[in-house]
């Protein structure tokens, strides 16, 4: 089991750039007129985002304002990561083409994660990882994370249509050399026997589409994200380090609220943006987040689950303050 | 946690109103697949209700692998039993 801690790792600004178009369950023709309430009701979902831009253009927006928020220059990040699995083209990487774009120091660490719904924990992972090993005072990096899925989509997949839905989300993250306290906690894992609950295959036109298995992701999720969650939380030193809010992937509302009663949680401490949003893939947490960030004032538990079947959670200490903004493009 | 779904009535009870029908119109031999309401989405709910009430979780695999009601009444039974 993969627990790791990581100190002086400090999240410094977070933007989500959500398409503006939006579809509303309540009208989706390809369900029967009589279910659609019950859809929306059950799954949590009323509105979806579909984006006519690739990713890469959502990402791009969102480091222009991320720098904005945050005062840093481009020639301040030492890393770039991109977490997507909706890339317009499968070479080169989104982040070696936005490196390019914004011309990144040469120096400049940057690479893809092909991962969807638990990506923003591995993102933030692997970012809390690499920074620490990085030889200069305060390090800087840039986690993209989000996909534009919606064009993969099968029009008349009832499974899929309701749920999915375009964003994404830029955070900025800073390592201090001089800070020894711990700030982030991970447990990531892998059920890779779950592989076939979400995937995309060539359908008879010859078009990749996105198949979804909701009874198994469903199973999947309650079987083993508390337990990864109980078995993060028990590493918690002190008292201080339990959260008081819980930001989950915004998978859908069976799924989210099953998870809530098996840990028993206070739904008042979970926050949930399924309804305006649908499910973003990578995005939905840092979307999620920015919820409540001006009300969470230290620890918060972030957990990312779905496509792999990846589990992924993380303890985080917030610093006073996150400057962080949700645009619409 | 509260309803006994491991009583053949109270299943069939529940059953029943997930799934938007009369309790007449189903018993242990009715073919699930069969139901006029069984959709992805209804199957998705009924299931879920299933984990609620009872903490049993059903995967596709094991619908997959059975027929009708009496058998999904049977793997709740199992595997409330301890042998999930």
């Amino acid at each position: 089991m993969a627990i790791t801690k990581h100190r002086g790792i400090k999240i410094q600004g977070i933007v989500n750039v959500i398409p503006e178009l939006s579809e509303d369950n309540l009208k989706l023709t390809i369900i029967d007129e009589n279910e659609r309430q019950k859809l929306v009701n059950h799954t949590g979902i009323r509105y979806r985002r579909i984006s006519k831009l690739p990713v890469k253009n959502l990402f791009s927006r969102g480091i222009k304002e991320a720098m904005e928020i945050t005062g840093w220059t481009i020639d301040d990040i030492d890393i770039l990561i991109c977490v997507t699995q909706t890339t317009e083209l499968s070479i080169p990487s989104v982040a070696c083409q936005l490196h390019g774009d914004f011309n990144f120091n040469q120096q400049t660490i940057c690479y893809d994660i092909n991962s969807g719904c638990s990506g923003y924990v591995y993102g933030l992972h692997t970012i809390a990882s690499l920074l620490s090993t990085i030889n200069s005072k305060n390090p800087r990096a840039l986690l993209c994370c989000g996909d534009v899925s919606t064009h993969l989509l099968s029009s008349d997949d009832t499974s899929t249509q309701p749920i999915f839905s375009d964003a994404i989300s830029v955070t900025a993250i800073e390592f201090n050399q001089n800070d020894d306290t711990i700030t982030a906690r991970f447990n990531l894992e892998t059920i890779g026997k779950g592989q076939s609950a979400i995937y995309t295959e060539i359908n008879a036109q010859n078009k990749k589409i996105m198949k979804l298995n909701g009874i198994d992701v469903f199973a999947y999720s309650v079987k083993y994200v508390p337990q990864n969650i109980k078995a993060l939380i028990e590493t918690a030193q002190t008292p201080d380090e339990l959260p008081e809010n819980y930001i989950f992937h915004q998978a859908n509302k069976l799924i989210n609220d099953a998870i809530v009663r098996k840990l028993n949680l206070n739904i008042d401490r979970v926050p949930q943006t399924l309804s305006l949003y649908g499910n973003t893939a990578s995005a939905s947490i840092p979307i999620t987040l920015c919820t409540c960030l001006n009300e969470i004032k230290n620890w918060v538990l972030l957990s990312g689950f779905g496509v792999g079947f990846s589990v992924a959670s993380a303890l985080i200490k917030l610093p006073d303050f996150v400057p962080h903004k949700t645009i619409e493009i | 946690m509260s309803l006994p779904l491991t009583e053949i009535e109270i299943f069939l009870d529940f059953t029943a109103s997930e799934l938007s029908i009369s309790q007449n119109s189903i018993s242990l031999e009715t073919r699930f697949r069969d139901i006029p309401t069984w959709s992805s989405l209804n199957a998705l709910i009924y299931i879920s209700r299933i984990n609620e009430e009872t903490n049993v979780l059903i995967t596709s695999g094991d619908l997959s692998e059975i027929d009708n009601l009496g058998e999904i009444y049977q793997l709740i039974k199992e595997r409330k039993h301890g042998h999930n």
